[in-house]
C-alpha cells in the first residue's frame, strides 16, 4: 500500500504494529513450548545413551546373549550399527542457507524491496523442499530399523522431529510466498516474514542439536550394565 | 498493489478501516459447518481411515512378541482420522488456508465467526468469542468430570465391597487409570478453561483474546479428545493408573493408544490456550491497568499457563515415544532394548508435578479473587500474594523428583529435590497468610461462593499438612505408593482445586448465565459433598497408615474397616455433587435473573451490562486505581493514633 | 497490630515500656484477639491426640519391626506436632471469622464495609519468618534423617568390618508379574518365596524385576524400593524384631498387583540357620 498511513487490522481496527507485537509475543511463547519439547527429546536421547540398559544402547552386530532371552518378554537379535554422521550436518547446512534466505527476504520487506522478498522467500521454500526430501532420504537409508534398540530409536525420533519442523516451514513458506505475491507483505507490513525468520532460526537450533547429540554421543559410556532380570554384569 | 483504488472501508469502533477483498456472505464457508458437521468429518474420515488401514495391512504383520499388530494400526489410523476429521468439519482449517492463499477475513467475516446474531447456534460453531469459548469450556469440563467422578464411585464400590469382586482386575485397573487422566485432564482445565476465558479478558479491559481463532481451536481439540479418552474404555481400558508407568502400558491392550492420542492432542490445545492466556494477559490489559492494579486472579491464570506451557510438552514426548514403542517398535521404554524406565518417569514427572500446581494456583486465587467482595475489605497484602504464586512457579520446575524418592533412580538426587519440595511450602505458606490476612475482621457476607472459600482453605492445610509428610524421603518411605498418597492429592486436588473451583463458578455465573446461582440448593450439594470428602479421604488417610497400598481392588481384611467408611464418604459426595450440578442446570434455566453487579464488586468485570455484549465494553475501560479498593478506616488504627498521641504528649509534659 | 509507619520518631520517651510494647498490649486487649489464641490453644489441644493416633494406625500389625521404622514413625510423630499450631491457627481464625467477627446474609451486597486492612507488616514478618523457620527445621530434619536411614540401610556392608559385627546377608529380591522371588547368593543361591530374616543382622537387598516396575515393600521394617527392569536398586535393613511381617508390592504391575504380596519371617540366628540347611543352603558362616 503505498499509502503514508500505517495500515491497521481489517478485523480489530488496531494499528498493524500492536498486532505485530502480539504476533511476535506469541511466536515467542510458542517456541517455549517447542523447545521444551526438543528437550525432552534431548534428555531421552542423552539419557538412554548414558545408562545403556541392558547393554541394548546400540550393539553393533551383537546378538543377544542366552541370559537376555531368559526372559518373559521375547525378543529380536538386534544388529545396529551406527548412523553416518555427516548427514546430519549436511541436512543442517540446508536448513541454514533457507533460514538465510529468508532472513534476506524479511530484510528486503522492510525496506521496500519487493523483488527481494519475492526471491528470499520463493528460495528460502524451494530450499526447504531440498532439505525435506534429503532429510527422508537419511531417514529412510539408516543401517538400523526402529527395533534395533534405543540408539536407532532415538536417532529416528529425532529425524522425525526434523520433519515435523520441516513440514511446518514449508506450510507457513508457502504462505508467505503467496502472500509476498499478492502484495499482503510489504515495506508497512512485514511482521508475518519477521516470525517465519525467528521461527525458523529457532529450527535451525533444534537441527543443531540433534547434529551434536549424534556426533558426540555414540558409544555408550557405560560398559558393564546389570543384565536384564539378573543381578548380573555384562 | 493498485488495490487501495477500490478498498472497502467499514467502521470498527469507530474508525474507518480499510478492508480486504469479501468473497460471498460473511463467514464464507463456515456459514456451513457446525458441530453436526464436525461429527459427520470426524466419523466419516475415522471410519475411511480405519477401513483402509485394514485393507492395507498385512494380515502376517506381528510386533516382537508376536501379538497381530492390525488392531494396533486400525485404531491408531481411526483416532487420527476422528481428529483430522473433526477439525476439518467444525472448520478448523479455513482460517490457516485462507491466510496462505491470502484470501484474509474481514471484518464482516470476523463478526461472524465471533457468533453475531447466530443465536444459541454459535455455542454449536467453531465461535471466536471468549465469551461463547468459556461457555463451551465450562459443559466440556463438567461432562469430562462426571465421567470421571461416575468411575470414581464404580471404584469405591468395588473397594466397599471387600467380600466379593464386582469387577474383573482388568476392568477395575481401566477405570482407576480412566479415572485418573479425566479427573486430571478436567481439573487442568476447569478454571483456566471457563473462568479463563469467560472472565480473563473482561477482568483485564479486553475486548476479546488476543487469538480469537486459536481460542476456537483449543476448546474444540479438547472436544476432540474426549470421544478418545472414553473409547480407550471399549478398547481393552488404560490399565496402568493414570501415570501409565512403562514398561507396563506396553503390556496393555490397544485402548492405551486411546490414552496416548489424548494427551498428545490434549498438550496442543494446553499450549495454544496458555500462549492465547499470557499474551492477552500480556499485551491486552486496559489503559492504567499495572500490575499492581491487575487482579490476583489474572495472575493465577498467567502462572497457570506459564507452567503448562513450559511443563505440557514433556508429557506429551513421554506419550509420543510410548506410541512409537507401542506402534513402530522403538525401544524408548523397552529395558530389553536399551529403553530406560526412569526415562519415562523423569518425562512424566516433569509435567507431573507443575501440573498439580496448574491445579491448585487458579484454584487459589479465585478463591482470593471473590474473598474481597464478600468480606468488603482489601485483599490482605497484595504483594506476598504475588509472591507467593511466583514463588510456586518458579520452584514448580525443580521438583519432580519427589515422585521419585523410591525408584532408585539416583539415591544421591533425594537430598536436593527434598529441600526443594519442602521449600515450596513458604509460597504456598504466603497464599494461605493472605487468606486468612483477608478474613482477619472481615464481615463476612456467607453466601455460597464464600463459603466454599472456607472449605478451600480448610482442606488446603489438611493437604498441606500431609504433603510435609511424603515430600520428605524417611516418611515417603512408608508412604509413598499407598493410600496415604491417594488421600492426600485428593485433598489438594479435589479439596482444594474442586471445591475452589465450586466458588469460582458460583461467583461468576450470574455474568456467565445472567441468573443467580440457586443459593439453597447449592450450599446444600456444597456441605454434603464436603462432609462425605471428609469422610472419605481421611479414613482413605487411615487405611493408607495402616499399610494398604494404592490402586488395589482386594486387601488383607485390617484394612475393611476404613475402606467401608471410605465408600460411605464417596456415596455421600456423589449425592452431593449431584445435588451441586442440579443447582447449576436448573439455575441456568431458570434461575433468578441477575442484575449486572449483584455481588457489587470493583473489579471490571462486573462494570459491564449482563448478558455481555459481543464487544464486552462499548467504550474500553481505564483503571484509575487498585483492585479490591473495599473498606472503610480501620477504627484500631486511630485508637493506636491516640495511643501515640498520649505516648508523646506525656514525654512533652514532663 | 497496625502499620509501622505510625510509630512516632520518639528517641527519649520516658515510659518504661517501649511504644512497641503498648501498642501489642493494647492488640492483646481486642476483644478479638485474647479469644483467637484461646480458640488456637484450644483446636491445638484437640489436635494433639493426632500424633500418637497416627502411630498406633501404622502399629497396627506390629511395626516398628527395624531402626529404619522407628527413624519414620519418629519423623511422623515430630511433623505432625511442628504443624499443629500453624493448622490450629489456620483453622481459629477460620472458626472465629464465621461465629467471631460479624457475619451477615441476604441478597443485598452489605451496606457496611469491613476495615480496610491492606497489609500489617509486624503480621506478614512474623508469618514469613515462622514459616521460614518451619520449612527449614523440615529440611534440617529430613536431610539428617535420610543420611541415618541411608547409613541404616546402603551402610549396613561396611558395618560387618566392625569389630563384634555379626556378618551381613545378602539377599537378591526379584520381582516378577505377580510373586516375589528371594535369593540367597550366600548359601548355594537358595530360593524362597517368603522372605526369612535373621533378627539383629544387617541385610542387603539387590532388587530388580523381570518384566514391568514392581516395588519391594517390607512394610513394618519401613523398607521401600521399586523394582525395576534393566536396572539394580539396593537397599538394606537390620530387623529387630521377631515375627511374622507383609511384603506388598507398591507399584501398580498388572492384573494382579492386589495379590502380589507374601509374608516376612524374622528369626532368631538359629531358627535362620536350621531353616537355610532345611532348605538345601549351606550354613551361614
Ligand atoms: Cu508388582
Amino acid at each position: 500500500m503505498s499509502t503514508s498511513t500505517l495500515p491497521v487490522s481489517p478485523t480489530t481496527g488496531e494499528p498493524i504494529t500492536t498486532i505485530a507485537r502480539r504476533a511476535r509475543l506469541g511466536l515467542w511463547l510458542l517456541i517455549v513450548a517447542d523447545v521444551a519439547g526438543t528437550i525432552a527429546l534431548v534428555i531421552s536421547y542423552s539419557y538412554l545413551w548414558s545408562l545403556n540398559v541392558n547393554g541394548g544402547w546400540a550393539p553393533p552386530g551383537a546378538t543377544l546373549t542366552a541370559n537376555q532371552t531368559n526372559s518373559t518378554l521375547p525378543t529380536t537379535p538386534s544388529t545396529a550399527t551406527f548412523a553416518v554422521e555427516w548427514p546430519f550436518w549436511a541436512i543442517l547446512f540446508v536448513v541454514v542457507v533457507a533460514t538465510a534466505l529468508m532472513w534476506f527476504g524479511y530484510r528486503s520487506a522492510r525496506s521496500g524491496n519487493h523483488a527481494g522478498l519475492m526471491v528470499g522467500a520463493g528460495l528460502s521454500f524451494l530450499v526447504t523442499v531440498a532439505a525435506l526430501i534429503f532429510q527422508w532420504i537419511q531417514m529412510s537409508t539408516f543401517p538400523f530399523d526402529a527395533g534395533d534398540g534405543a540408539y536407532a530409536s532415538a536417532v529416528l525420533l529425532l529425524c522425525a522431529s526434523n520433519i515435523f519442523h520441516l513440514f511446518l516451514l514449508l506450510f507457513i513458506g508457502m504462505g508467505i510466498f503467496m502472500r509476498a505475491r499478492k502484495g499482503l507483505i510489504d515495506k508497512t507490513n512485514w511482521y508475518q516474514a519477521q516470525l517465519l525468520s525467528y521461527y525458523m532460526t529457532w529450527v535451525c537450533i533444534a537441527f543443531l542439536l540433534g547434529a551434536i547429540l549424534t556426533t558426540f554421543m555414540v558409544e555408550s559410556p557405560n560398559t558393564d550394565p546389570a543384565i536384564f532380570g539378573t543381578f548380573k554384569q555384562q | 498493489m493498485s488495490v487501495d483504488t477500490a478498498v472497502e472501508t467499514k467502521t470498527v469502533f469507530g474508525a474507518e478501516v480499510p478492508q480486504p477483498p469479501q468473497h460471498g456472505a460473511a463467514g464464507g464457508v463456515m456459514r456451513g459447518l457446525n458441530f453436526g458437521t464436525g461429527l459427520i468429518g470426524g466419523i466419516g474420515l475415522a471410519a475411511v481411515a480405519g477401513w483402509v488401514t485394514a485393507i492395507l495391512t498385512p494380515s502376517s504383520a506381528s510386533n516382537a512378541s508376536f501379538a497381530p499388530m492390525e488392531p494396533t494400526y486400525v485404531y491408531l489410523a481411526v483416532l487420527l482420522g476422528w481428529v483430522v476429521g473433526f477439525m476439518l468439519g467444525m472448520g478448523a482449517f479455513v482460517g490457516p488456508l485462507r491466510w496462505v492463499v491470502g484470501r484474509d477475513i474481514t471484518h464482516a467475516d470476523a463478526e461472524y465467526m465471533a457468533g453475531k446474531d447466530l443465536g444459541r447456534k454459535r455455542y454449536w460453531k467453531y465461535t471466536t468469542d471468549h465469551k461463547v469459548v468459556g461457555i463451551q469450556y465450562l459443559v466440556v469440563t463438567l461432562f469430562i468430570l462426571g465421567f470421571a467422578g461416575l468411575l470414581a464411585m464404580l471404584i469405591r464400590t468395588e473397594l466397599g465391597m471387600t467380600w466379593t469382586s464386582l469387577f474383573t482386575p482388568s476392568f477395575y485397573n481401566s477405570m482407576i487409570g480412566t479415572h485418573g487422566i479425566a479427573m486430571i485432564i478436567g481439573m487442568i482445565v476447569v478454571i483456566s478453561g471457563p473462568l479463563g476465558n469467560f472472565i480473563v479478558p473482561m477482568m483485564i479491559g479486553a475486548r476479546d483474546m488476543a487469538y480469537p481463532r486459536l481460542n476456537a481451536l483449543s476448546v474444540w481439540l479438547l472436544v476432540a479428545a474426549v470421544p478418545m479418552l472414553v473409547s480407550s474404555m471399549f478398547m481393552g481400558g488404560i490399565q496402568d493408573g493414570w501415570s501409565v508407568y512403562q514398561p507396563l502400558a506396553s503390556q496393555a491392550p490397544v485402548g492405551m493408544l486411546g490414552y496416548q492420542m489424548t494427551i498428545i492432542i490434549f498438550a496442543i490445545s494446553t499450549a495454544i490456550a496458555s500462549v492465547n492466556l499470557m499474551t492477552t494477559i500480556l499485551t491486552m490489559r486496559a489503559k492504567g491497568m499495572t500490575w499492581s492494579r491487575t487482579p490476583i486472579f489474572v495472575y493465577g491464570i498467567f502462572a497457570a499457563s506459564v507452567m503448562g506451557l513450559y511443563a505440557f510438552p514433556f508429557f506429551q514426548y513421554a506419550q509420543i515415544l510410548g506410541l512409537t514403542d507401542r506402534v513402530f517398535s522403538t525401544s524408548f521404554f523397552d529395558p530389553l532394548n536399551g529403553g530406560s524406565v526412569w526415562l519415562y518417569e523423569n518425562l512424566f514427572w516433569l509435567l507431573g508435578h507443575p501440573e498439580v500446581y496448574v491445579i491448585l494456583i487458579p484454584s487459589m486465587a479465585v478463591a482470593l479473587e471473590l474473598m474481597p467482595v464478600f468480606l468488603r475489605k482489601p485483599l490482605f497484602s497484595f504483594n506476598f500474594a504475588v509472591a507467593g504464586i511466583v514463588g510456586v512457579v518458579a520452584l514448580s520446575g525443580l521438583v519432580w523428583a519427589h515422585h521419585m524418592y523410591m525408584t532408585g533412580w539416583a539415591p544421591a538426587a533425594n537430598y536436593p529435590f527434598m529441600l526443594s519440595t519442602e521449600m515450596i511450602s513458604i509460597p504456598v505458606g504466603f497464599l494461605v497468610l493472605v487468606a486468612i490476612g483477608t478474613f482477619w475482621r472481615g464481615t463476612a457476607w456467607t453466601r455460597l461462593p464464600l463459603m466454599a472459600v472456607y472449605a478451600v482453605i480448610f482442606n488446603k492445610m489438611i493437604g498441606g499438612v500431609t504433603g510435609v509428610y511424603l515430600s520428605d524421603v524417611p516418611a515417603d518411605q512408608y508412604f509413598h505408593g499407598s493410600m496415604f498418597v491417594v488421600a492426600h492429592f485428593h485433598f489438594m486436588l479435589m479439596g482444594a482445586g474442586l471445591f475452589g473451583a465450586m466458588a469460582g463458578i458460583a461467583f461468576f455465573f450470574p455474568k456467565m448465565t445472567g441468573r443467580i446461582l440457586d443459593e439453597r440448593v447449592g450450599s446444600i450439594g456444597l456441605w454434603t459433598a464436603f462432609i462425605g470428602f471428609q469422610i472419605t479421604f481421611i479414613s482413605m488417610f487411615v487405611a493408607g497408615l495402616q499399610g494398604q497400598p494404592r490402586r488395589v481392588l482386594d486387601f488383607d481384611d485390617q484394612f475393611n474397616l476404613s475402606n467401608w467408611i471410605s465408600t460411605i464418604g464417596a456415596y455421600i459426595i456423589g449425592i452431593g455433587m449431584l445435588i451441586f450440578l442440579s443447582a447449576i442446570i436448573t439455575s441456568w434455566r431458570s434461575g433468578v435473573i441477575a442484575s449486572s453487579n449483584p455481588w457489587g464488586s470493583k473489579s471490571l468485570e462486573w462494570q459491564t451490562e449482563t448478558p455481555v455484549p459481543l464487544e464486552n465494553f462499548p467504550v474500553l475501560p481505564v483503571v484509575t486505581e487498585r483492585p479490591y479498593n473495599y473498606g472503610v478506616p480501620d477504627p484500631y488504627e486511630a485508637e493506636l493514633e491516640s495511643i501515640d498521641e498520649d505516648l508523646t504528649e506525656k514525654a512533652g509534659t514532663k | 497490630m497496625s502499620a509501622d509507619t505510625l510509630i512516632p520518631e520518639e528517641p527519649e520517651a520516658p515510659t518504661n515500656r517501649p511504644p512497641s510494647m503498648e501498642r501489642v498490649r493494647s492488640w492483646l486487649q481486642r476483644p478479638y484477639a485474647r479469644k483467637i489464641l484461646i480458640l488456637t490453644v484450644v483446636i491445638g489441644f484437640l489436635l494433639l491426640p493426632l500424633a500418637w493416633l497416627l502411630l498406633a494406625a501404622m502399629n497396627q500389625t506390629g511395626a516398628p519391626a527395624s531402626e529404619i521404622m522407628k527413624d519414620i514413625e519418629q519423623t511422623v510423630f515430630v511433623f505432625t506436632l511442628v504443624s499443629i499450631p500453624i493448622t490450629a491457627f489456620v483453622f481459629a481464625v477460620l472458626v472465629y471469622s464465621l461465629i467471631g467477627w460479624r457475619q451477615i446474609s441476604g441478597d443485598e451486597p452489605p451496606m457496611q464495609d469491613s476495615p480496610a486492612i491492606r497489609t500489617n507488616t509486624i503480621g506478614v514478618i512474623l508469618w514469613t519468618v515462622a514459616s521460614s523457620l518451619l520449612a527449614m527445621f523440615l529440611v534440617v530434619w529430613g536431610l539428617v534423617e535420610l543420611a541415618q536411614i541411608t547409613a541404616n540401610s546402603y551402610g549396613s556392608i561396611s558395618a560387618d568390618e566392625q569389630p563384634g559385627q555379626k556378618s551381613s546377608e545378602i539377599i537378591n529380591v526379584t520381582g516378577q508379574q505377580w510373586v516375589w522371588t528371594f535369593e540367597y547368593p550366600e548359601h548355594n543361591g537358595l530360593t524362597s518365596d517368603i522372605l526369612y530374616l535373621p533378627l539383629d543382622r544387617p541385610v542387603y537387598f539387590n532388587v530388580t524385576s523381570k518384566d514391568v516396575i514392581h516395588n519391594f515393600w517390607a512394610v513394618e521394617l519401613g523398607v521401600k524400593i521399586d523394582a525395576n527392569p534393566g536396572a539394580i536398586t539396593q537397599t538394606g535393613v537390620t530387623a529387630n524384631k521377631l515375627g511374622t511381617f507383609n511384603v506388598r508390592c507398591a507399584e501398580l504391575c498388572g492384573m494382579h498387583h492386589a495379590f502380589m504380596q507374601t509374608q516376612i519371617q524374622v528369626l532368631e540366628q538359629d531358627a535362620f540357620d536350621s531353616w537355610v540347611r532345611e532348605s538345601g543352603g549351606k550354613k551361614t558362616s
